[in-house]
């Protein structure tokens, strides 16, 4: 018998490895997606839009509909699809940059309306794709291209705060939550979580991840994860910051144990 | 799968697996073991960089960390059930 990777069900075989550099989070992001939709069994249903940046050289990562658009575009991109066929899935798959930065009207409003999408963004506290330049999300301090002196806050301002923003200005059916890449597990219940906040009609999901980038952060893998699990965290708390009071109770009514 | 050959080795509790054809080199692995026990390996992954291997299979606890790690899904553990031994 031939041994095969333990990848996710709906993962693209052909495109592995996939085109993500050494040690990037993303795969580990798109893990945690792919268990998901593994486990709630919708891979036939789910439409995975991409955004630009390091996150659109997911477009043939699935073997699910995909679908890429520019600078946080993806989030009307996906709302259009999901306002179009309410029976589909919709996913949206963004970095940072293009969240908080140059999208971040997009995903403003389309929370502030509630939309039943689900938005996964990818925070690694820079732009990747274009060589690591500072982005909003940018740790005080942090050397980047762009602020080679580190990021000063007085000039600068502090790290942008996405799943806070986000659970200030949704409904009282959204779900959001910030999970890491150093935690898989905690990861894929929060993606499960997502996407049957979706699948049940309630609202808005968002899930932020914690996301690595040793090429542009210029760290070994020790320092990887001791930016990740050390210096992150200080700024960006993990957990669930939303939970709709319907979402996480079984059949009978109980709280379900997570 | 052309290239996703398995090189499977088998510990003392159970099986370490490990896929040249995934693996891109970037040791995240290597220090997520809490038992420090991975090192990199005469073979090649898929970059022409060192894949990795385990060195010590006495002290492995086979909790799977690694393969948890890595965001290529290049490394399984399994452990050997306790009736299999």
């Amino acid at each position: 018998m031939t041994v095969k990777p333990a990848m996710p069900e709906s993962w693209r075989l052909e495109t592995k490895p996939h085109k993500f550099c050494p040690g990037c989070g993303h795969g580990i992001a798109l893990r945690a997606l792919g268990q998901a939709i593994d486990e709630l069994g919708i891979q036939d249903r789910v439409v995975f839009g991409c955004d630009i940046g390091c996150s659109l050289l997911a477009w043939d990562f699935f073997n699910v509909d995909s679908v890429q658009t520019h600078h946080g575009r993806t989030t009307p991109v996906v709302t259009g699809i999901k306002r179009a066929n309410p029976e589909l899935i919709c996913v949206a798959y963004m970095g940072d940059g293009g969240g908080y930065a140059i999208g971040a009207q997009h995903l403003v409003n389309a929370a502030g309306r509630n939309e039943r999408i689900t938005v996964i963004l990818a925070n690694n506290t820079q732009y990747a794709m274009t060589g690591g330049q500072m982005a909003p999300t940018t740790l005080p301090g942090q050397k980047t291209e762009t602020s080679p002196y580190g990021r000063d806050p007085e000039a600068t301002g502090h790290p942008a705060k996405g799943p806070e923003m986000v659970a200030a200005i949704t409904g009282e059916d959204a779900y959001v939550a910030r999970g890491t890449v150093s935690k898989l597990p905690q990861l894929r219940r929060m993606m499960v979580r997502a996407l049957q906040n979706q699948i049940e009609g309630r609202g808005f999901s968002f899930v932020e991840v914690l996301s690595t980038c040793p090429t542009n952060w210029r760290t070994n893998a020790k320092d990887t994860w001791e930016f990740l699990e050390k210096k992150m965290p200080a700024h960006f708390r993990t957990g669930e910051l939303k939970v709709p009071a319907a979402a996480g109770k079984d059949e009978d009514g109980k709280k379900a144990v997570h | 799968m052309e290239g996703f050959e398995p090189v499977t080795r088998e510990l003392p509790g159970g099986t370490f697996v490990v896929f040249p054809g995934l693996c891109k080199g970037c040791g995240l692995c290597l220090e997520k073991c809490p038992k420090r026990c991975l090192d990199w390996s005469e073979r090649l992954g898929i970059y022409g960089t060192p894949a990795i291997e385990p060195v010590d299979g006495e002290t492995c606890n086979y909790c799977g960390l690694c393969a948890l790690a890595c965001p290529d899904c290049a490394i399984m553990v399994t452990k050997k059930k306790r009736g299999d031994a």
